[in-house]
């Protein structure tokens, strides 16, 4: 196995065969405290012109699965698995990166090292402390980059600014041309700078059941970490006449509703939904409310419901209810948006029950300084079926709109 | 068309260029993007005589002696950064000009303060030495310092020798381990 020092560079054939590569990243802190471990996937020019091509933990994977973060493996606390063959032309450099959030900086380093992985052995290991660090809050740690052929570089180097500023520098700003063209006889104004392209960190989509969701209450001001949920979905009845030679008027329009039954850490527990009229409160607990109620579905914004204490509740079920209209969730397209500052979670209610008119969307755990929010999409027969499965213990009585 | 110089690679350009008379040894990297101590690669060049040595100190061209006494030899200037497109030091040699004891001249590229700043060649950006004919500007070989000399931080870059009546170029690329002081003291330096 090669040692490699920083700044070594090499051909990833002279170290062995193989279209797929595994980067194995050991990092870790003095204190014991975590690093945020990536990768970025940049184009020719050295920009992450593509987001979905930042592998992180809240993206695993790329389009394509040609990266894929896999945890740990090869004595390393995150590993990557990279399919040379597979990668779309346009990404010509991987660079894996780590990024302090919170106190520290890279200087603080334990023993690391990143390992670059063929045929399931080491091939060769770059390590590193902390002695070769300073106020570094962001590291770019190892790359693997096409150049002819593919080869790969012990970097280490970073940026004091942290994930900011190394996001700056894989994202680069046009420079606005000096001067007017020469063919133009009055001087053109050199147009403005183009920002730098917005690397959305947070957009996911929870495709599955069980798929997670993570939002980060740490270092927020408590006024932003308000969370908006919003349920939308489509009217397959709009412009269709019923009856007889469809001479019956237009189908009436599904109406969804969107509610929750939540529990509180310090205990309170109750249910939010139309229903019953519980639209919930806003300036007192549990700070949980709904903003409307739309029978329609014809309305772009659906129903919504706001969070805004994310940080005082134990455990959040947001649930669907089918009522009038073509009543099941198969037509309807139903999808909940869960929003909190730039973050996003969407989750599509991709496999809908036809016969059952309630739907436990996703449950919202507080972890910690944490929001882990978990797909359910467990479609049932009514409230207390739900209560039931997701154990918060109310007594249900019939009620009707 | 430009030789691409590998580590190891030894070329003669003779060929290429019969009749070399004034050459460029062009030396460029990109300024240092992440954070640290700024990238300073310096060229220079030593007026060797027959025993591959320096006649004396002055035959030392480099950042802080810009000029051959007899004007043969140029050196465009300390460029401590990287900063600006193209190359950022050079070292410009009329080689007629060139007295009759200097049987050779050595070209070679170092990082400034390499061991104490613990920098190599592989941590900059696109760093290359080129050699550029300038009867008719053409370009007679290039060498990629930050792909082929990744581990290093000084170099023997090349030499321009006498053959006959003609000057020849010859490619080295080999490492040296201990910075421009121990480097030019090897070639009769006395520093």
């Amino acid at each position: 196995m090669n040692e490699l020092s920083r700044g070594q560079k090499g051909k990833i054939a002279d170290l062995g065969a193989g279209d797929v590569v595994e980067i194995a990243v050991d990092l870790a802190l003095r204190s014991g405290q975590s690093i945020d471990v990536s990768c970025f996937g940049l184009d020719e020019a050295g920009r992450l012109s593509d987001d979905q091509y930042f592998i992180f933990y809240n993206q695993k994977k790329s389009p394509e699965g040609a990266i894929e973060m896999q945890g740990a493996r090869h004595s390393a606390r995150e590993s990557f698995k990279v399919n040379l063959s597979r990668l779309p032309g346009k990404i010509v450099r991987l660079v894996f990166s780590a990024t302090i959030d919170g106190g520290g900086t890279m200087s603080d380093l334990a023993a690391s090292h990143v390992g670059l992985v063929l045929n399931g052995t080491v091939a060769a290991r770059y390590t590193f402390t902390g002695a070769d660090f300073g106020g570094e809050k962001a590291l770019m740690t190892f790359e693997i980059y096409l150049k002819d052929v593919w080869r790969y570089a012990a970097v280490g180097q970073g940026f004091n600014g942290g994930l900011s500023s190394l996001l700056k520098h894989f994202g680069g700003s046009e420079i606005a041309p000096k001067g007017p063209s020469p063919a133009a006889p009055p001087p053109t104004p050199a147009p403005a700078a183009v920002p730098p392209p917005k690397v959305n960190l947070g957009k996911i989509t929870l495709d599955k059941k069980g798929q997670k969701g993570v939002v980060n209450l740490d270092k927020r001001g408590i006024s932003e970490q308000s969370m908006h949920v919003n349920l939308n979905w489509d009217n397959p009845n709009a412009g269709k006449k019923t009856g007889f030679l469809g001479l019956g008027g237009s189908a009436p329009p599904p109406d969804l509703d969107l509610g929750c039954m939540f529990r509180m850490a310090d205990g309170t527990m109750g249910v939010i939904q139309p229903l019953g009229e519980s639209f919930g409160s806003r300036h007192s607990s549990p700070h949980i409310y709904l903003d409307k109620d739309d029978r329609t579905g014809a309305s772009t914004d659906g129903e919504n419901l706001y969070i805004l204490r994310p940080d005082l509740i134990d455990n959040v079920m947001i649930f669907a209810m089918v009522y009038a209209g073509t009543a099941n969730f198969a037509n309807v397209n139903a999808r909940l948006t869960l929003k909190n500052g730039p973050q996003e979670i969407f989750i599509p209610l991709n496999s809908p029950n036809p016969k059952l008119t309630f739907c436990a969307i996703c449950v919202i755990q507080k972890v910690g300084n944490t929001v882990e929010i978990t797909k359910e999409e467990h479609y049932v027969t009514d409230h207390g079926a739900a209560d039931k499965k997701y154990g918060f213990g109310f007594r249900w009585v019939a009620g009707q709109k | 068309m430009a030789v691409s110089l590998t580590k190891g690679g030894n070329v003669s350009l003779s060929k290429e260029a019969p009749g070399l008379k004034k050459i460029l040894v062009g030396l460029g990297w990109d300024a240092r993007a992440s954070d640290g101590g700024d990238f300073d690669l310096d060229a220079s060049a030593f007026m060797c005589n027959a025993g591959g040595k320096v006649r004396d100190d002055s035959d030392f061209i480099y950042y802080n002696h810009l000029k051959s006494q007899d004007g043969s030899i140029e050196h465009t200037g300390d460029n401590k950064t990287g900063a600006g497109e193209g190359d950022d030091e050079a070292i410009k040699m009329e080689l007629d000009k060139i007295p009759a004891e200097v049987q050779k001249v050595v070209i070679c590229v170092t990082i400034h303060e390499a061991a104490s700043r613990k920098q190599n060649f592989g941590m900059v950006s696109n760093a290359f030495v080129r050699v550029v004919n300038q009867d008719g500007g053409k370009e007679l070989a290039r060498f990629d310092l930050s792909e082929e000399a990744s581990i290093e931080t000084a170099m023997i870059f090349a030499e321009v020798y006498r053959n006959g009546t003609e000057w020849k170029f010859k490619a080295i690329g080999q490492g040296f381990n201990d910075g421009l002081g121990p480097l030019a003291r090897s070639m009769g330096v006395n520093i």
